[in-house]
């Protein structure tokens, strides 16, 4: 599916949960997409991932929304820190 | 580093990361003033001194030199393993402070080093606790076309800058910690730029994900990560060893281990697996080769605490 506008703010939720549905995609987790809460944590004792599964993630969403994702941001911890911020981050920035 | 089993057994190993900094510049001068050879005086009490009195790394010693050496150790075989690696630590000062002309390396596979550095998306270097790692940064920091970052522990990557900067200011900058994804992303942008990517892959911070192996015929168990990381990041793996052949020489070895530029998703396991398989050969290899250089002081060949299935 080819999104080429910018999402509204409704839209946030279906985002989330094609996040989600990416993530479970590439990294073969055993959970449904509504078992993900969008505040749980993703690395650690929330989805329990570590950095090389978070690598895999940046790299998948990335490459689908068009980021541009920068080593000197402040701000990657954020946005690698739930499905929440992840999905906001994402929105702000697509370019596809 | 995070808590694992084998932590009071490694207590050695991570003695010069653990020393305060005054006294490691106190070191560093007695080293850097006196000389080499006089300071190499000390490491012979240093090395007595834990064959005496630091049992259960004398116990790791002994049981890994059985193996590799195919007969039981004598206490000279273990002061041998311990002077090694006191050796190496020390050349380490010298090292970071670009006193190359003080020793004589001799490199193996360095053309095809070379070749896969061409098309300038850089590679991954998987060394091992087996000789010296400094040697290869030195090969690094004395010709400008061949740089390393090293990816190590966010702990122990503190610990180490905290080191170096305490020998040479200039040394620190070319250390990545571990830990969240900047650190993955900057791994990313050093290989973009053509940098070489170090680690030592033999050792598990404690909750990786382990794969069995085969290492100088008995079960050993490595980590997965910083193979996954390697496929995920579509790069060419080289081993890579900086062997001491006691004196000022050292022989530093690279060779091609694996390129996983070219694999697609669904293989990606299985490639991952065959190239653990292919590195835990590499240290069979070279452990027969040069016995003395492996510096696990630990239990190294036990039962893993975690046996699952690698992911991704």
């Amino acid at each position: 599916m080819q999104n080429n506008q910018k999402p509204t703010v409704s839209s946030t939720t279906d985002l989330q949960r094609e996040v989600a549905e990416l993530m479970i995609e590439c990294l073969n987790l055993e959970v449904t997409a509504d078992q993900i809460t969008p505040d749980a944590p993703l690395y650690g004792e929330g989805l329990g991932l570590d950095s090389i599964d978070v690598l895999e993630v940046a790299l998948t969403v990335s490459k689908r929304y068009g980021l541009q994702l920068r080593t000197d941001s402040a701000d990657n911890q954020h946005i690698f820190s739930s499905l929440r911020s992840l999905s906001d981050y994402i929105a702000s920035q697509r370019t596809r | 580093m995070t808590p694992d089993p084998a932590a009071s057994h490694t207590a050695w190993a991570h003695a010069p990361e653990r020393s305060n900094i005054l006294m490691l510049r106190v070191m560093t001068w007695i080293s850097l003033r006196p000389g080499r050879r006089a300071a190499r005086g000390v490491l012979h009490l240093v090395a007595a001194y834990f064959l005496l009195f630091a049992p259960a790394s004398r116990r790791a010693s002994s049981d890994y030199l059985r193996r590799a050496l195919g007969r039981p150790a004598r206490w000279r075989d273990l002061y041998r393993h311990f002077f090694t690696f006191a050796a190496t630590i020390h050349d380490r000062v010298y090292l970071v402070n670009r006193r190359f002309d003080l020793f004589d390396f001799e490199v193996h596979g360095e053309d095809a080093l070379r070749r896969l550095l061409a098309d300038g998306k850089g590679l991954f270097l998987m060394g091992a606790h087996l000789g010296s790692f400094e040697v290869i940064r030195a090969i690094g920091r004395k010709d400008t076309d061949l740089r390393v970052a090293m990816l190590m522990h966010q702990d122990n990557a503190q610990k180490i800058n905290a080191m170096l900067a305490a020998i040479n200011p200039e040394a620190v900058q070319d250390i990545i910690g571990l830990g969240h994804i900047d650190s993955m992303l900057k791994v990313r942008e050093r290989l973009d730029d053509g940098c070489m990517v170090g680690m030592l892959a033999d050792r598990t911070p404690g909750n990786d994900t382990l794969y069995p192996v085969q290492i100088l015929g008995a079960d050993a168990h490595l980590p997965v990560g910083p193979f996954r990381m390697a496929a995920l990041l579509r790069r060419p793996v080289v081993f890579m060893t900086g062997l001491y052949l006691g004196g000022n020489r050292y022989a530093i070895h690279f060779e091609p281990l694996t390129d996983f530029s070219a694999v697609a998703r669904g293989q990606r396991d299985a490639a991952v697996q065959a190239a653990i398989t292919r590195y835990a050969a590499l240290l069979d290899q070279y452990c027969r080769k040069a016995p003395y250089n492996w510096f696990n002081f630990f239990d190294f060949w036990q039962p893993a605490p975690i046996a699952m299935p690698p992911k991704s």
